[in-house]
């Protein structure tokens, strides 16, 4: 709590003092000063900031579903309506509703709903090394995926192998990395069978050590 | 030094203040649903304890959109500070120049007035300054601080009414049900860019030629 407190307060400010004082540059640029601009600056601004703004939506676009065509579906309706309205609200609430229906509609997955279970199980340990869904990670980086993507704690984790038997001792100590990392319920499944062990958990163990 | 124009009377002040009034009313639809929606995502993705203060300081700190909605994702990961620094800059470096068009029309202002100004100075807040009509200066500042005022009403209950009904909602409902619900609504930030953007864009072609 007073961690997470701290970070917030730091959220706040820092966007309190990068915010302000982009808006009071020219303030303080020419406090003392007569008012002149000179052209360039505001040649440069009519500029850079639509260039900027291209490059977040381009990076925004990279978070969604961009492999489909349903995201430009919803940002083409949202341009056109600040076009014909040109009214923000309008054109917002337009592109956002739109979305939203074609979440809903199963058009494309929704971040928290991203399949971790059985079906689709996204860590699989394989002879090169762990794979989270379909790129070669660390298992430090499988659970940062797993926090990232907020597979809820109480999930069972279902964790492929090729073959159980030679990867008995790393998924031993990865399913107790998972636990650490508040993923109490791990399995381990085979191509062929579900084997389906007990939790882990780590506390136990300590008290069996005692 | 800037011509002082006589203070302005009663009825005069009245007659601004309520011109300022209903240029707002746009904004108000705008900024307590845009508001409301940055609420309700920073209650329902970012993962923080009172999000109902947060909320409140956040909007009140940063009057700004794109700030709100830009935020969610990197705290909900808990980046490092300075990364949400680099990302809150880039996002909101089109403010810088807000501030050359008033640089002329606000000299002389007191020093606090002029804080709260530019700490108001947002796309919204800079469209309506820069179209307003007032030419004497006391009569102009009056409006611009009205509008200001306004419209930070405005965004700050948006903001803290959407974390706060998500914080109702979060003790009678399942969190994960919850955010499910509001699936999608991240592409609202998406479509700020978008609008954001096509104006500029409008802008560009009509200097152009």
């Amino acid at each position: 709590m007073g961690d997470d407190f701290l970070y917030m307060l730091g959220v706040v400010a820092v966007g309190w003092a990068v915010t302000v004082g982009m808006r009071a540059l020219p303030f303080l640029l020419f406090a003392g000063r007569r008012r002149e601009i000179p052209p360039q600056v505001e040649r440069f601004g009519a500029l850079v900031s639509p260039v900027i703004i291209a490059a977040l939506i381009v990076y925004s676009y990279s978070g969604l579903q961009w492999r489909t065509a349903w995201p430009y579906l919803a940002g083409a309706l949202t341009v056109a309506v600040q076009l014909w309205k040109g009214s923000p609200l309008a054109s917002i609430a337009a592109g956002t509703a739109l979305y939203m229906c074609l979440v809903s509609c199963g058009c494309m997955t929704a971040e928290s709903e991203m399949e971790y279970g059985m079906a689709h199980p996204l860590i699989r340990m394989t002879e090169k090394g762990m794979k989270f869904q379909d790129r070669y990670v660390t298992p430090q980086q499988a659970i940062k995926e797993l926090e990232r993507r907020r597979v809820p704690h109480d999930a069972t984790i279902h964790i492929l192998v090729d073959d159980e038997n030679a990867y008995r001792r790393a998924s031993l100590v990865f399913r107790g990395m998972l636990a650490k990392a508040g993923y109490a319920r791990s399995v381990l499944i085979t191509e062929k069978r579900a084997s389906s062990s007990s939790p882990i958990q780590p506390e136990k163990r300590k008290d069996v050590g005692r | 030094m800037s011509q002082r124009s006589s203070p302005l009377a009663p009825r005069e002040r009245r007659a601004v203040v309520r011109r300022a009034f209903f240029d707002s009313i746009p904004v108000l639809m705008g900024y307590t649903t845009m508001g409301f929606v940055a609420g309700v995502l920073l209650a329902a993705r970012a993962g923080v304890s009172c999000a109902t203060l947060w909320g409140l300081l956040t909007s009140a700190a940063c009057v700004s959109g794109t700030y709100s909605f830009a935020i969610v994702q990197p705290v909900a990961e808990r980046v490092p500070l300075a990364v949400i620094a680099a990302m809150v800059a880039s996002v909101n470096f089109r403010y810088a120049f807000y501030g050359f068009t008033m640089l002329g029309r606000w000299k002389g202002v007191p020093f606090l007035k002029k804080a709260f100004l530019v700490h108001m100075l947002t796309d919204e807040n800079f469209a309506l300054e820069a179209a307003c009509r007032y030419r004497a200066p006391s009569a102009h500042l009056l409006y611009c601080l009205s509008v200001s005022a306004m419209n930070f009403l405005y965004w700050v209950a948006g903001v803290t009414a959407g974390t706060f009904a998500v914080a109702v909602l979060q003790g009678a409902m399942d969190p994960d049900v919850l955010r499910s619900r509001t699936n999608g609504m991240e592409f609202a930030m998406v479509a700020l860019f978008l609008v954001i953007f096509t104006d500029q864009m409008k802008g560009f072609l009509r200097n152009g030629r």
